[in-house]
């Protein structure tokens, strides 16, 4: 690939994983997580995210009702744990399911398009 | 935590909102201190220095505070946002024009009428700088004002999306307010003001625009006009007023609409061409002077220019409404 071509690349990768960010961290907070945890949890899940990105969106969700948060302040560190809600529980199912279809319908068109 | 640490989260956290910053700062810190940790590994006696080589690449990381900043408070980051861009530009397009040429009339009409004897020279500089003044003035308003609606606009949107849950979405929810019927509307009800405001001008005394020491705080039209003609110039701008009002309620720029709507305005600008050439239609003490003549001529110019501009943009507004 060409220098442009890779240019490309990134920005369609960005934006791909802009939305898989948010997806993944309400799959990955159905059990309570702190920021830091969250971040390695998904980088070892191979879904490479920016710290920087991840915490001010962590703070959106909770604004949107889709994570509760709640500081722990028994550990050494005080740490905020971001736990998904009933209403975040039922978000995360849905971009599952739709998730699902994306996947079937690129495999599909990825198929037709093959010589 | 640190100096550098703090420094950074004072920087990330300056340009927030204060309820939020004790909250965020927490969290950035305790984020710092958990990467420099896990940074550090086992390595638990590491040296200060090695420490603070690892809190710097850590800090690095994140990256800018200001652009950390801005993704925590998530506000636009930009002064006229595309929701409001065809709004500004059509503003723009149609209070610019008019202040100038109102700003061009009215000094021109002003300096010869407080200065008889003035230069061609001094009317020119005294217009050409008061108009700018008044052009960068309305577009300073129109910016501002639109900039700010723009970030309501934002808001609204935003809180609309998450109030409402997936799947609850109905066909009633769908604006049905199209983009072209509101800017219809909005032409329409900025036309309607403006005929207000004309409908005004023969009962509005000098004094209100500070210059009643010219004619004793009296009428700008000629107090001695016959009532014939005031009762032509209202009843023309209640025909144009009618079509404004059909343009707002059917929120539709139908074509035999525009067509009498242009016949409207040309006839009133052949009704006032009439009246301004016949006899004075300002107050005699305003054109006392021996340039009464060439003040009239300017105000039919002006007229005219107004009148051919209207037609020009109604008939592009026409087409574009068209495709």
């Amino acid at each position: 690939m060409n220098e442009d071509e890779d240019k490309a690349l990134a920005t369609h990768e960005q934006e791909l994983r802009r939305g898989t960010v948010v997806f993944a961290s309400l799959v990955a907070c159905r059990r309570p997580q702190y920021g830091y945890s969250l971040l390695t949890t998904l980088t070892e899940a191979g879904i490479a995210t920016e710290a920087n990105t991840l915490y001010p969106l962590l703070r959106r969700l909770e604004k949107q009702g889709l994570l509760s948060a709640v500081w722990n302040t028994e550990q050494a560190r005080p740490r905020k744990y971001y736990t998904l809600t009933d209403s975040g529980a039922e978000v995360a199912a849905a971009l599952h399911s739709h998730w699902l279809e994306l996947n079937s319908s690129i495999t599909k068109l990825w198929k037709d398009g093959t010589p | 935590m640190s100096a550098l640490t703090e420094i950074y989260v004072d920087n990330v956290t300056r340009h927030l909102p204060e309820d939020s910053r004790p909250d965020i700062a927490a969290e950035i810190t305790a984020t710092i201190d958990d990467m420099v940790d896990a940074r550090l590994g086992e390595d638990a006696d590491s040296s200060p220095d090695h420490t603070a080589t690892v809190e710097r690449e850590v800090l690095e990381e994140l990256g800018d505070p200001v652009a950390l900043s801005r993704e925590y408070s998530n506000s636009p980051q930009h002064l006229i946002g595309p929701n409001s861009y065809p709004l500004y530009i059509w503003a723009l397009r149609w209070v610019l024009p008019i202040v100038g040429l109102l700003a061009v009339l009215t000094n021109i009409v002003t300096t010869i009428a407080v200065s008889p004897g003035v230069q061609i020279g001094e009317i020119i500089g005294k217009t050409a700088g008061n108009t700018v003044i008044a052009l960068l003035t309305a577009f300073a308003a129109i910016t501002i004002i639109i900039g700010l609606g723009d970030r309501g606009m934002d808001g609204g949107a935003s809180d609309s999306l998450r109030k409402r849950k997936p799947g609850t979405w109905t066909i009633d929810d769908l604006d049905r307010r199209d983009s072209r019927s509101k800017q219809i509307r909005a032409e329409a009800g900025l036309g309607l003001v403006f005929i207000v405001a004309l409908a005004m001008v023969p009962l509005i005394p000098t004094s209100l625009l500070y210059v009643g020491h010219l004619n004793g705080g009296e009428t700008f039209v000629n107090p001695d006009l016959g009532v014939g003609w005031l009762l032509g110039y209202w009843a023309f701008l209640a025909l144009m007023a009618a079509v404004e009002v059909i343009k707002f309620t059917t929120a539709s720029a139908k074509p035999t609409v525009a067509i009498i709507g242009g016949i409207v305005d040309i006839a009133m600008a052949v009704f006032l061409t009439i009246a301004l050439l016949t006899q004075p239609v300002l107050h005699s003490e305003l054109t006392n002077t021996g340039n009464a003549d060439f003040q009239q001529i300017i105000t039919v110019i002006a007229i005219w220019i107004i009148t051919v501009w209207d037609q020009v943009s109604t008939w592009r507004i026409y087409r574009r409404n068209r495709r």
